[in-house]
């Protein structure tokens, strides 16, 4: 046993384990969460919501699993196969990659790296290529049209993102997750979310659009291009997209918690858990993502140029403004 | 493909906000751009029935727009020729499926014309009622649809409950969720079961109550709904006269025209109701008037139960009609628009000739009309508010 613990040292050894671990993670959150939206949405619906697989319908993921490993993955007859077959793949590593810098609690990240935004930054760029990927393989004019719609959302969303972002880093001085989370103390009035009120909720609309979340589930549009890029998968190719879409809406979540509500901190000092703070984090980024779902099924999609709109003229200004607001406080006080 | 010609009519005829947004075909052609062919449909998920519409995509933007009808045709007319009088009625049924009340309402009052017969009065009143009840059951579910449309999921949830209710409703009175063969020429099927006023009257209670919290304070307060809805599928009046709309898509431009009022049938004209107009003539607007009408149909309802006349459901016709030589025509207003039945009779005991004319087939017009310049999103909200039902305009 102890030889075991000694080889967790090791720092290779240490990253494949604790990046396992955190791969297991998130593939299982994406099947929590597929119950936890339909569950959500049944009690928005005033309807139960699956109740049948096992104790209060809670093996309806394995359920759903099973049939979609059964399955055969179709893939249309002149489509580009590697393409169409590499997308989910390139849309999936991201969305978990991101996790490695995330910070559960003040020990448990599997990689404390001193870049750790911009990592962030830089992988969730690469989700969009996946999106591209996947409408282009599939030879469809709707794949098209939603995968075109998804590449100028994601790469349109990227850019108030970053720029809500910069505050926090402003303030922080520090592109370390850890060192933000620690910079923010732990009573709920000292966190980020407060003084940078403005960047929070421009990162939380961009953050839904970078997910492609209702309201900005355009690139999916279930109405009129019935379903965009994923339109043509079947079987685990398809499972493999839902995944990642839910993986990406839960790191958002995360990296949102880790950025403006402080992390794993306890609201109150004398709420402090010790070695258990990881349960604020997970009630933090649990709550963020009911907001996602509870937005999901209550308002309408946007249109291509009303979002665009709101990126460009709304949110793009807002964070630029807040960013001088941020710097001219800083040098004042 | 209809060719350049086709796309050059269709260019003339946009408004000027909507043309604005297209590029135009010199430039087009200067910088080698290319517009791509779309079908929509037959089997598009989110299609009001089976309809296909072949567009030309410049982009989002849609440059033509061919509407594509009949994969639903199931010859309705020509069936009608081949069977008795009575036994047309489950024909008409299938026409509109969802304000499928009303459709049996025209055809019986056209028999009834060709034979002039007295229908009692307590048929007439019930007649009345149950066709404001089919009213509500699909003005309710199109309000939702447009709002699925929109990509809000919950509305048709909550509008499928309503309807739910007033298919026990029609179960209870008629026997049947959907296909009623209720009204018969010269009466009804059955006078109304025991004690169902009283449940109707309870009904009818909380629908008014529920319509302010589920569907008016979800939908019509939204920044997104209106943002979506406002000043898109914009109809003129001029342009909903000249192609002879009726119905939502009329009365939405502010025409105020309704067959209940202006050529009233039946019980109809005992009753005290307005008819709803708006003036924008948009999707925003068709919804509010949807929304008004149903308040009307309460309204309706509430008369017709208060003073329920007592007596006979159905008069003694025989056993087999044979009408004499002539025609009858009657017109009524379905959810959708004025529906009107033509029967021809040439002495025999099945009709020489019925016609049904639909709402939906003159109102699927607009498609090619408003469609081209607006974005391809845009599509299924205008669907919403011509809201057609396929079997009503290929029968």
């Amino acid at each position: 046993m102890q030889t075991v613990l000694n080889l967790l040292e090791v720092e290779p050894i240490r990253l494949l384990v604790s990046f396992g671990a955190v791969l297991f993670l998130v593939l299982n959150l994406a099947a929590v969460l597929t119950m936890a939206e339909r569950k959500v949405s049944g009690y928005i619906h005033l309807r139960f919501g699956p109740n049948r697989v096992g104790p209060r319908g809670l093996l309806q993921p394995a359920a759903d699993v099973f049939k979609l490993f059964t399955k055969e993955n179709v893939s249309p007859g002149r489509s580009d196969l590697w393409v169409f077959l590499g997308a989910p793949i390139a849309m999936f590593i991201p969305a978990a990659l991101v996790w490695l810098v995330v910070p559960f609690a003040p020990d448990a990240v599997v990689a404390d790296l001193n870049v750790a935004i911009l990592f962030f930054v830089a992988i969730t760029s690469i989700g969009a290529l996946g999106v591209v990927m996947a409408g282009y393989g599939s030879r469809s004019a709707f794949s098209l049209l939603g995968a075109l719609r998804g590449a100028a959302q994601m790469i349109s969303y990227e850019v108030p993102l970053i720029l809500s972002l910069l505050g926090v880093v402003m303030l922080t001085g520090s592109l370390s997750l850890v060192d933000v989370v620690q910079a923010q103390g732990d009573t709920i009035w000292t966190w980020y979310f407060l003084p940078q009120l403005p960047m929070f909720v421009t990162f939380y609309i961009a953050g839904l659009a970078e997910v492609k979340r209702v309201p900005f589930d355009l690139p999916e549009g279930e109405s009129e291009i019935v379903g965009g890029y994923m339109i043509e998968y079947s079987g685990m190719t398809w499972a493999l997209i839902q995944a990642a879409e839910f993986a990406s809406m839960a790191v958002i979540s995360a990296v949102t918690v880790t950025l403006f509500v402080g992390g794993w901190q306890p609201p109150l000092p004398f709420l402090d858990l010790g070695p258990f703070n990881w349960v604020w984090f997970g009630i933090k980024t649990a709550l963020i993502m009911f907001t996602f779902q509870w937005i999901r099924w209550s308002v309408p999609r946007l249109r291509m140029d009303q979002l665009m709109d709101l990126g460009w003229k709304v949110l793009v200004p807002v964070t630029l403004i807040w960013l001088f607001v941020t710097a001219g406080a800083m040098l004042v006080f | 493909m209809l060719g350049e010609e086709r796309r050059a009519e269709h260019e003339g005829a946009l408004t000027e906000p909507a043309s604005g947004r297209l590029v135009s075909p010199d430039i087009r052609d200067e910088f080698g751009l290319e517009t791509i062919d779309m079908n929509m449909g037959p089997q598009h998920p989110a299609m009001h029935g089976l309809l296909r519409l072949i567009l030309e995509l410049d982009g989002e933007t849609v440059v033509r727009c061919d509407p594509v009808m009949g994969y639903l045709h199931r010859s309705k007319e020509k069936i009608s020729e081949n069977r008795m009088y009575p036994a047309v009625i489950p024909i008409t049924d299938r026409i509109d499926y969802m304000h499928n009340i009303a459709m049996e309402y025209g055809y019986c009052l056209a028999v009834e014309e060709l034979l002039d017969v007295e229908i009692p009065p307590r048929a007439d009143a019930i007649r009345a009622l149950m066709n404001e009840f089919g009213r509500i059951m699909s003005h309710i579910p199109s309000i939702g649809f447009l709002l699925l449309e929109l990509g809000a999921f919950t509305p048709i949830l909550y509008a499928f409950r309503e309807r739910e209710r007033i298919q026990n409703i029609f179960e209870a009175v008629t026997g049947a969720r959907m296909m009623f063969h209720y009204i018969r020429i010269g009466g009804l099927k059955a006078d109304l079961p025991e004690g169902m006023p009283e449940t109707m009257w309870s009904y009818i209670e909380g629908l008014e109550k529920r319509l302010q919290p589920d569907f008016v304070d979800l939908i019509e307060g939204n920044e997104i709904f209106i943002s979506r809805t406002r000043g898109i599928g914009k109809i003129t009046q001029e342009k909903a006269v000249e192609m002879g709309l009726t119905g939502v898509p009329l009365r939405c431009t502010g025409v105020e025209f309704d067959v209940r009022k202006h050529y009233p049938y039946g019980w109809y004209e005992n009753l005290d109701f307005d008819v709803i107009t708006d003036e924008a003539g948009d999707v925003e607007a068709s919804y509010r008037v949807r929304m008004g009408e149903v308040r009307q149909s309460i309204r309706m309802i509430k008369q017709i139960l208060e003073n329920l006349p007592e007596g006979e459901v159905l008069g003694d016709l025989g056993r087999r009609l044979r009408p004499n030589e002539g025609d009858g025509i009657a017109r009524v207003e379905s959810a959708r628009g004025e529906y009107a039945v033509h029967v021809v009779s040439d002495g025999s005991d099945t009709p020489y000739r019925v016609h049904y004319r639909t709402p939906c087939t003159v109102n699927m017009q607009l498609l090619q009309e408003i469609v081209p310049g607006h974005y391809l999103p845009d599509i299924m909200p205008i669907m919403g508010l011509i809201d057609p039902v396929s079997g009503a305009w290929d029968k």
